[in-house]
């Protein structure tokens, strides 16, 4: 079976904002910096005030890797990661929805995918610019 | 203190598979032919840290030693240097006189495996990740040679050519686990684990123990061995937000670092005759290139396809065949083999006439160690 996420736990709202076809992150109340995973105080000025909040599921594609050696059962390789930088700041990593050559610096967009009835996860595909 | 302790005894076992042996046994194998090269006694260690043995007690037990100062560190590779700095301040502040470094890893033995749910690399945050496959520090490094290439148009043949230079020099060294050449096709050949990086990009999960003795530079010099004085040290971090790969590749810290440790030898890259960079994977060797400062930003990859980094060369680096060829002894190898450079005892991988012997690390907790030859 794939790796599945703690939907569950500190970053409950994050998995559920995926569901509805959202990305939903920390937004500190104190200085206003996005964050994500999930913690009690903020990295940049301590505060305990935060709220979950919808943020644009756009970013940018800092640099990717392709495995070849499997490590989780359900993940058959080659895989591509790729490590993103929404545009709010936060970092995730995560895979491209389909194939396609890849260069950093590139704009992306999210997708949803649904990998069971209860998890979606986010991916990313390149966005077309207006 | 410039040159106020010093490295006077090395011990380390065999490298390899060795199952019948834990790490507290690996450790004090180690030990015991540490402190015959010193010339010491177990009575005479009033300062000790383990290093990736379980649990200090059990060790000092099972050594029938009671230091009056002990510590335990995790492992992780950062702690050699970082093990090593603290004895020299614990030396220097007459917290201890004579400071044991003992280092016991059954990794291989014992099955450990990097990627994958039991994967705990960095802060252990990592399982976030897992859903889309990321995990492993070798990963990690995949992903920051990659901005490497893209950002100076560092060649895959140049991260080839430090894993080739490594293992050259291993062919030299008995006590290596690899020491077969190889070509530059054969590490292209070689599969990919996490592309950028191959197999021959990886370092080498083997069992194996390493200690090594310090005291003051005034009893070293009774002992047996010709001493080999910490000249300088320093340590930066770059811990917050490290669950991603910095974006300028440590280079800040080892900045921060290497000032702090050539200042204080009162000596610059020029002085130095040999460097033990800690080559988890050889990402990480270019990346120590630059933030030390033997090559400017960007140019590591041009620096080593000249050949900078082999014996005979100007920097002769990794003499012992380092991670990736003689073993993943977490840099206490590395450190091992600077001290046996710098006494001039390494036989056909020795670097003529070295004076001074540069130990780095390339990580969320940088490490910069000078070793020289004469206490100032």
């Amino acid at each position: 079976m794939r790796p599945l996420p703690q939907t569950d736990g500190p970053d409950a709202p994050f998995w559920q904002a995926l569901r509805r076809r959202e990305v939903q992150v920390q937004r500190c109340g104190g200085c206003g910096t996005h964050r994500f995973p999930a913690t009690r105080y903020c990295a940049q000025c301590r505060s305990a005030e935060s709220a979950w909040v919808a943020v644009a599921p756009r970013g940018t594609l800092e640099t990717w890797c392709v495995f070849h050696r499997p490590y989780f059962d359900g993940l058959p390789v080659p895989y591509t990661v790729i490590q993103v930088r929404l545009d709010c700041g936060v970092r995730l990593f995560s895979n491209p929805a389909g194939p396609g050559e890849l260069r950093i610096g590139m704009p992306l967009e999210a997708v949803f995918e649904d990998v069971t009835d209860t998890v979606t996860l986010l991916k990313f595909k390149p966005r077309t610019l207006a | 203190m410039s040159g106020a302790a010093a490295i006077v005894g090395v011990g380390y076992t065999r490298y390899g598979r060795l199952p019948e042996f834990d790490a507290y046994e690996l450790g004090l194998w180690a030990l015991n032919i540490a402190l015959a090269d010193a010339g010491l006694r177990f009575e005479d260690i009033d300062g000790l840290i383990v290093n990736r043995i379980p649990d200090y007690q059990r060790f000092c037990e099972i050594a029938g030693i009671s230091p009056d100062y002990v510590n335990i560190t995790p492992g992780q590779g950062r702690f050699s240097g970082i093990d090593i700095e603290t004895a020299a301040a614990l030396i220097r502040d007459g917290l201890a006189t004579t400071v044991a470094l003992v280092y016991g890893n059954n990794g291989r033995s014992a099955g450990d495996r990097y990627g994958g749910a039991g994967d705990t690399y960095g802060s252990g945050g990592a399982g976030n990740w897992f859903p889309y496959g990321m995990t492993s520090p070798g990963a990690f490094h995949a992903l920051m040679a990659r901005r490497h290439m893209e950002r100076y148009g560092t060649q895959p043949d140049q991260l080839g050519i430090v894993a080739k230079t490594f293992r050259d020099h291993a062919a030299l060294n008995p006590a290596a686990v690899m020491r077969q050449p190889f070509t530059l096709a054969d590490y292209h050949a070689s599969r990919f684990i996490c592309e950028p990086l191959h197999l021959l990009d990886y370092c080498l999960i083997n069992d194996g123990g390493v200690a090594l003795i310090l005291t003051s530079a005034e009893r070293a010099r009774d002992l047996a061995q010709p001493p080999v004085y910490l000249r300088g040290y320093g340590m930066a971090t770059t811990l917050a937000g490290s669950m991603f790969p910095p974006d300028d590749f440590w280079r800040g810290a080892m900045r921060k670092a290497g000032a702090k440790s050539f200042r204080m030898a009162g000596v610059t890259q020029a002085d130095i005759s040999t460097l033990m960079i800690y080559d988890n994977f050889t990402p990480t060797v270019l990346f120590s290139l630059e933030g030390y400062g033997y090559c400017g930003a960007g140019e590591s990859g041009p620096f080593v396809a000249e050949g900078n980094l082999s014996l005979g060369a100007r920097y002769p680096t990794n003499t012992s065949g380092g991670h990736l060829s003689e073993s993943y002894m977490q840099g206490w190898a590395l450190n091992l083999e600077a001290v046996l450079q710098v006494r001039g005892a390494c036989g056909a991988r020795q670097v003529k006439d070295c004076a001074f012997a540069h130990y780095m690390a390339a990580a969320p907790v940088t490490t910069s160690i000078i070793y020289g030859r004469e206490p100032s």
